[in-house]
């Protein structure tokens, strides 16, 4: 028992390590990672500003920020392993003792650090270029910003789960869902409660994105100085969201590479 | 004759790139899903920045919705030269189009046209489909003129634009081939540029000079002023001027890249770059 969790820690930080070094090495990385973030940020704080609103500036720079770990959650969480199928490292990680719930945290936490850079980058670029007014609960920005990571990114083990069973489909996949989920989720504005402009249907399956509510969270937290007391509702939300990803993935992972080994199709390259 | 045909199969194998992998009608629905979805998201931070400031204006929906359709379509299709010289080197697909007897510039404008008419249509579909939805969401009745002469007209500074994109295509191209890493993030950098300084979702006015300066001349800001007049204001005279400005500008931007991407070809054979494996 003891060597099994000294085996999947180590395999944890093993794989976390490497995505860390990465970026930490090639800080061109970083670059490469705010060019979207940034320029959509300040691009919808312009039309923001251009309102007349200026109080709402800050939606689109919080925006900013989180649409670079969900960018982060779908190019490199769910298509990671397609990549590392097309260069056979996926079968070296079948075949090491290594868990495959370990290497996905690594890799979930390895994707949080790299991206952090960025987001920060977004959020200091942003409160420069347009000092928006913030009225912030900090104990409630920091739980909803950590349990909306930890979703996230068992949504993004998930769906790494099941882009194995996807081709050369899979970047179409991403490029399709990118923005579908960036507006159903409210990134730049509410889509769920008073102020959305979506009709109750479209709110509730919107609210089945953690995205959706953590969005939702962070807002009222960060603008309208909404504490705990007010949003934790969302926080469980969130949390049974986390819950329930971390066990799909794990069960969706096994499903596929027992499908996966029957057919022979792990070590097949796609291109 | 030759060159035309070279054209000809690299359009061809740009669908194929573009729609191999499935049927071409789920193919072309993914690719619509992410304008449409892009056009809504720019809207909504309209209605809703204008509805709590009481400055909501139906017209001006129309305004970005045309201008975050049209961006989108430009950076759909400005970054395809790159991205075919990228993914070529990966595949050695770029080194044989290069040792073959026509030059690799056929190749890259073949394949920026294939993705000229999918994005093209891709993008007249998300206005078609943002319009009612945004219509539908913000109660309220959007002027939008569509008729066959605006159509005409809109489609005529769709294909004016094409010098000026295929010259930012080339240009990136021309990068491309030095580039081994990180080169495929350039279309974020692209689209996001293309946003900010195109009026896309707003006047350039609203950027302190020399940015305004900087996107007043663009012959993309052209374009997309071409096409609002065409299908939101209505005015021949000024949509005439902006498809001109756009369309000769355009051509003196592609000169320019053509150069630079002859120069920078000419760089690759010297330095043996051409068949470096992107990493």
């Amino acid at each position: 028992m003891k060597l099994e969790s000294r085996l999947w820690l180590r395999a944890l930080y093993a794989r976390m390590w490497v995505r860390v070094m990465s970026v930490f090495n090639e800080p061109l990385w970083i670059a490469v990672n705010i060019g979207f973030p940034f320029f959509s940020s300040v691009g919808l704080g312009l039309l923001y500003a251009s309102t007349g609103l200026r109080s709402f500036v800050g939606f689109a720079i919080l925006g900013g920020i989180m649409i670079s770990f969900w960018g982060n959650v779908l190019w490199s969480m769910a298509s990671q392993f397609y990549w590392d199928k097309q260069v056979g490292l996926f079968e070296v990680y079948l075949t090491s003792p290594a868990p495959m719930t370990a290497i996905l945290v690594g890799m979930s936490l390895g994707g949080v650090v790299n991206t952090v850079p960025s987001a920060v980058l977004v959020a200091v670029a942003g409160w420069l270029f347009f000092a928006p007014p913030l009225s912030p609960s900090w104990l409630a920005v920091g739980l909803t910003f950590a349990l909306t990571l930890a979703s996230l990114y068992a949504m993004g083990m998930m769906l790494s789960s099941l882009y194995l069973a996807y081709g050369r489909e899979a970047e179409s996949i991403n490029e399709a869902l990118h923005e579908p989920v960036s507006l159903l989720s409210g990134v730049y504005f509410p889509s769920i409660g008073n102020f959305s402009p979506f009709p109750f249907s479209v709110q509730v399956f919107a609210s089945l994105i953690p995205l959706t509510i953590g969005m939702d969270a962070l807002r009222r937290a960060l603008f309208f100085s909404q504490g705990l007391s007010s949003i934790y509702l969302h926080l469980i939300a969130l949390s049974v969201m986390g819950g329930a990803l971390l066990l799909l993935a794990s069960k969706t992972m096994k499903l596929l590479e027992q499908k996966g080994r029957r057919e022979g199709t792990i070590s097949v390259r796609l291109r | 004759m030759s060159s035309v045909k070279t054209v000809l199969a690299s359009v061809r194998i740009g669908w194929y790139r573009d729609f191999g992998w499935t049927n071409p009608l789920t193919g072309f629905l993914m690719k619509t899903i992410a304008p449409i979805a892009s056009v809504l998201s720019a809207s909504i931070v309209y209605w809703l920045g204008s509805s709590a400031a009481g400055t909501f204006d139906p017209s001006h929906v129309s305004y970005i919705l045309v201008g975050a359709a049209l961006y989108t379509h430009v950076a759909a299709y400005s970054w395809v030269p790159s991205q075919a010289i990228s993914e070529g080197k990966w595949s050695y697909v770029f080194p044989q189009v290069f040792i073959s007897p026509k030059s690799s510039t056929p190749f890259l404008v073949g394949r920026s046209l294939a993705s000229f008419v999918t994005s093209a249509l891709t993008s007249l579909i998300s206005l078609a489909f943002a319009y009612y939805v945004a219509a539908s969401i913000f109660k309220s009745s959007i002027p939008f003129i569509m008729t066959p002469l605006s159509m005409s007209l809109l489609l005529g500074a769709l294909v004016a634009n094409v010098p000026a994109t295929l010259g930012l295509g080339i240009l990136l191209a021309a990068y491309t081939i030095f580039a081994s890493k990180f080169e495929w993030a350039l279309p974020t950098y692209v689209a996001g540029l293309l946003m900010v300084f195109c009026e896309a979702l707003f006047p350039v006015s609203v950027l302190p000079w020399p940015l305004s300066a900087f996107g007043n001349v663009l012959p993309f800001t052209q374009f997309i002023r071409a096409a609002r007049e065409a299908v939101v204001y209505g005015s021949l005279s000024a949509y005439s001027y902006y498809v001109a400005y756009c369309l000769l500008g355009g051509l003196l931007f592609l000169a320019v890249s053509l150069w630079a991407y002859r120069w920078a070809e000419r760089q690759g054979r010297k330095k043996g770059i051409i068949d470096r494996k992107v990493v």
